[in-house]
């Protein structure tokens, strides 16, 4: 009885054993959470798995978010509980409101190589692409184009779309760079864009969406933006239109969460961020500027990108104190 | 002693219906738990909120009723008249309504839009952004949804009705005064209501085609309450005014609404004219004409993909059939859980008709399933969440919220679709199956055939609905979870329009094919009629 038992006794076990294997083996397990376009095939994240993993031994898990502020409500959803270790996408200015959650916890990595303008010594959160919000054209439809915000804003005839800066990162970064540009003055500029303003999208794709179908003369996007139509489609007709003000600058950080279930291995990846095995990824997987100079030359299409302009940006504090009321003051000029 | 047994009888049902209202009533304690009552006052002051509200009830108002008077006669036409393609237009006005809004805007720009085809064909430019863009969307949507449950209503219309109809010589417009009319008046409120809740809480519609802050609606502040200051005090707060609001609408439509009684005489496929003539068929070609130049053109802009060369490579990438996988896993489970809780809520209503005492409970319990379309997906999803972490299951279970919450989302469509033939069962069966004691499985298999074409409806809903769900899953995405609506976005949000384009393709194919499928398995072959 037992000889005819045994054998399929083993084989049964052996079989357990290979169904469990991935939980005996297991090796550790960074959680990295970020939004979908970085983590998605084509963006930057399969090569920055593979090259943190190479000497990590260890496997990146990306958690996918569907946006810069989705990274920021999950972890805020799941609180002390989160099984995050680092969070990667984040916004200048979502900053403020992600350090009083009380999750994060400071880094520990020298940031004297960043080439963010004015240099970064925020201790919480780690640079690791960077760019400027512009309006794009279509030079073949737009022949005078505009050189400054105040042309976006008082050109009654060119067609803008922007995005809400209640729903989107870029359109809270036009709210800044208005504010930078006009001050006080804000309301009333916004009545004149108001006025010849095609839509006021949810989202950054929304809008670009639109723009490529021909529905506006300018959207709010990225100076990186026409990087992608050159190096991925061959296409020169899309160009970042340059505002004389200077441009508000987008600095997507990344910060390590303070229950972090491996911190090791996190402290790890934050210092893996400022290095080439995750710069060199930057610039055509996720179209921005990678934050150290690196070896290795951009391609060409970047060089309008890397322009040298005056960086417009207000304190972290003052966004985060005022935005409410710039919101607000945003939408009674636009409804009136 | 018989009592007892119908009672027992009922314990699936009001164990369903149980379980619903006590997740719905947890999920919302839960949220209610971290608010403070004391700011509210604060918010109702803000002008501009009640800006948003005004505007959010005018344009439902619009929308909805605009759906509904150009489906009125398209209804009539599809009843009335077979022609080569029109099971074909059935299927398309089934999955218009759960076309991703962001594939759904951009099909509506290349028609409409400054270089859309009407303004090429035809040099007529059509002011697509603010209240008409926004009307056109939502008719876009809602018109077909609106045909169908019509034809629903059609569907209760005795055939000895059609018959005498036919044999007096009726004219359309007579059958139409004296036969369809008592008809659609019953299934307008509960229609007009449902579509008026799916405008009102309407967002990213809104604001990509509303032109600005302008035109603007309280789901906008909802999404940007929870997503963007994730202050959960605001956030129910804004949930519950739009509760308060809708319940307070819906209660006004179904006070004004005729009571609608089911008949009880038997409903066949037999096709009856009436009597045709050039006014007849001069309205049929307007109405199928507005139905044609309203859905078809933005969903042949959306198919027009598949000539792009890029089409070939989307489809054969794995990534596509891993998320065509996952967007099965939740959609499949969540549609199978919505149609159970539709069949629970319908045999509790229908328990409960021409009942003393109980009587008046029916629409009391069909309203409590659509009280679920007033609260914002993400809100509910939120409010679960919250509740799982506090109770320690925090993670693992968000699978199952996604499932979860797309079938309660679901619920009002199943049943819209479910309701009227379990009803019509009822009325006419009841006594037999009572005096012959017949009773649960028994009377099920005698009475499947008779119903399967309404559950394969609501199922039909509950797929395309949980198939296209963008809100939940958004919430709860991470690597292994990306459904094809949330790839779609991926791949938009990485500048690659013209691949997400083709994944619009495939999703809406899928659409297609499920709903198709469903009419056909669980609906029985010859028998789907639409």
């Amino acid at each position: 009885m037992t000889t005819s038992f045994s054998p399929f006794f083993s084989a049964s076990l052996v079989t357990f054993g290979i169904a469990l294997s991935p939980i005996v083996l297991a090796v550790d397990t960074l959680n990295v959470y970020t939004y979908d376009s970085f983590s998605s095939d084509w963006g930057p994240g399969p090569k920055i798995k593979a090259n943190f993993e190479q000497d990590c031994d260890c496997v990146v898990n990306f958690v996918a978010l569907d946006s810069s502020v989705g990274i920021l409500s999950r972890v805020q959803l799941e609180g002390q509980a989160s099984q995050a270790d680092i969070l990667l996408g984040l916004d200048l200015n979502l900053m403020e409101a992600a350090k009083k959650t009380g999750l994060l916890v400071n880094h520990s990595v020298d940031t004297s190589a960043v080439t963010v303008p004015g240099g970064w010594s925020d201790k919480t959160f780690l640079p690791f692409d960077q760019g400027h919000f512009a309006f794009i054209y279509n030079t073949e439809t737009l022949l005078n184009p505009p050189t400054s915000l105040k042309d976006v804003v008082d050109n009654q005839d060119l067609r803008v779309i922007y995005q809400d800066p209640r729903t989107s990162t870029p359109g809270l970064g036009l709210l800044l760079w208005m504010k930078s540009v006009y001050g006080d003055n804000a309301a009333e500029a916004w009545e004149r864009l108001a006025s010849h303003t095609v839509t006021v999208t949810k989202g950054w794709s929304d809008a670009y969406g639109l723009f490529l179908k021909g529905e506006a003369d300018v959207v709010l996007s990225y100076t990186t933006s026409p990087a992608y139509h050159m190096v991925a489609e061959g296409e020169n007709k899309y160009q970042a239109a340059p505002a004389s003000e200077g441009h508000y600058p987008q600095v997507e950080v990344a910060a390590m969460m303070k229950n972090a279930p491996n911190a090791a291995l996190a402290t790890r990846f934050m210092q893996f961020i400022l290095q080439p095995g995750f710069q060199s990824t930057i610039a055509t997987g996720n179209w921005m500027l990678p934050v150290v100079a690196l070896d290795q030359a951009l391609p060409a299409a970047f060089d309008s990108a890397l322009a040298p302009t005056k960086n417009l940006v207000l304190p972290a504090k003052d966004v985060a104190q005022y935005r409410n009321l710039w919101v607000n003051e945003w939408l009674e000029a636009t409804t009136r | 002693m018989f009592f007892l047994r119908t009672i027992r009888g009922l314990t699936p049902a009001l164990l369903g219906v149980g379980v619903f209202l006590l997740i719905g009533a947890a999920s919302l304690a839960a949220l209610l738990r971290y608010s403070d009552f004391a700011t509210w006052y604060e918010y109702v002051q803000q002008p501009y909120l009640w800006r948003v509200v005004r505007f959010s009830l005018w344009q439902a108002l619009l929308s909805s009723g605009m759906s509904l008077l150009i489906a009125i006669p398209v209804a009539s036409c599809l009843m009335h008249r077979r022609f080569v393609g029109r099971s074909l237009l059935l299927q398309l006005f089934s999955v218009s309504m759960v076309v991703p809004t962001i594939v759904a805007i951009l099909g509506l720009v290349v028609v409409y839009g400054r270089r859309g085809w009407l303004n090429q064909l035809f040099g007529v430019e059509v002011p697509l952004y603010g209240l008409s863009g926004i009307l056109l969307a939502h008719v876009f949507f809602n018109m077909p949804l609106a045909v169908r449950l019509l034809l629903q209503g059609y569907d209760l219309i005795p055939a000895g009705q059609w018959r005498q109809a036919s044999q007096l010589g009726f004219s359309r417009w007579a059958a139409f005064r004296w036969i369809e009319w008592h008809y659609i008046k019953k299934t307008l409120p509960g229609a007009f209501v449902l579509i008026f809740m799916l405008c009102f809480s309407s967002f990213a519609v809104v604001l990509s085609l509303g032109g600005g802050p302008k035109s603007s609606t309280l789901e906008v502040a909802i999404y940007q309450a929870l997503r963007f200051e994730f202050d959960l005090n605001k956030a129910s707060f804004l949930a519950l005014l739009q509760v308060l609001i809708c319940s307070a609408f819906a209660l006004l439509v179904y006070r004004m609404a005729p009571i609608n009684r089911q008949d009880a005489s038997l409903v066949t496929d037999s096709h009856y004219l009436v009597r045709d003539s050039n006014w007849a068929k001069g309205g049929d070609a307007v109405a199928l004409l507005c139905a044609f130049i309203l859905v078809i053109p933005p969903f042949l802009a959306i198919f027009d993909p598949i000539f792009s060369p890029v089409f070939l490579e989307t489809v054969r990438s794995l990534v596509l059939w891993n998320a065509v996988f996952v967007s099965l896993k939740i959609a499949l489970p969540a549609a199978f859980i919505s149609v159970l809780l539709g069949v629970c809520f319908a045999v509790l209503a229908r328990f409960c008709m021409d009942r003393a005492y109980l009587s008046k409970l029916p629409t009391k319990i069909e309203h409590l399933g659509n009280m679920i379309l007033m609260v914002p997906g993400l809100v509910i999803a939120t409010g679960l969440f919250l509740l799982l972490r506090d109770l320690g299951w925090g993670l693992p279970s968000s699978y199952w919220i996604v499932v979860w919450v797309n079938a309660v989302m679901a619920l009002p469509f199943v049943l819209r679709a479910l309701m009227p033939v379990m009803y019509q069962q009822e009325k006419r069966f009841r006594h037999l199956y009572v005096s012959l004691g017949v009773r649960s499985w028994a009377r099920w298999r005698l009475e499947w055939p008779l119903i399967r074409m309404g559950v394969a409806q609501a199922l039909g809903y509950a797929l395309l609905l949980s198939l296209g769900d963008m809100g939940v899953i958004a919430l709860f995405g991470s690597q292994g979870l990306v459904s094809l609506p949330l790839y779609l976005f991926q791949l938009i949000g990485a500048y690659r329009l013209e691949e997400g384009a083709c994944v619009a393709v495939v999703l809406i194919s899928l659409c297609l094919l499920l709903f198709y499928g469903s009419t056909r398995l669980v609906g029985g072959g010859t028998r789907v009629k639409h």
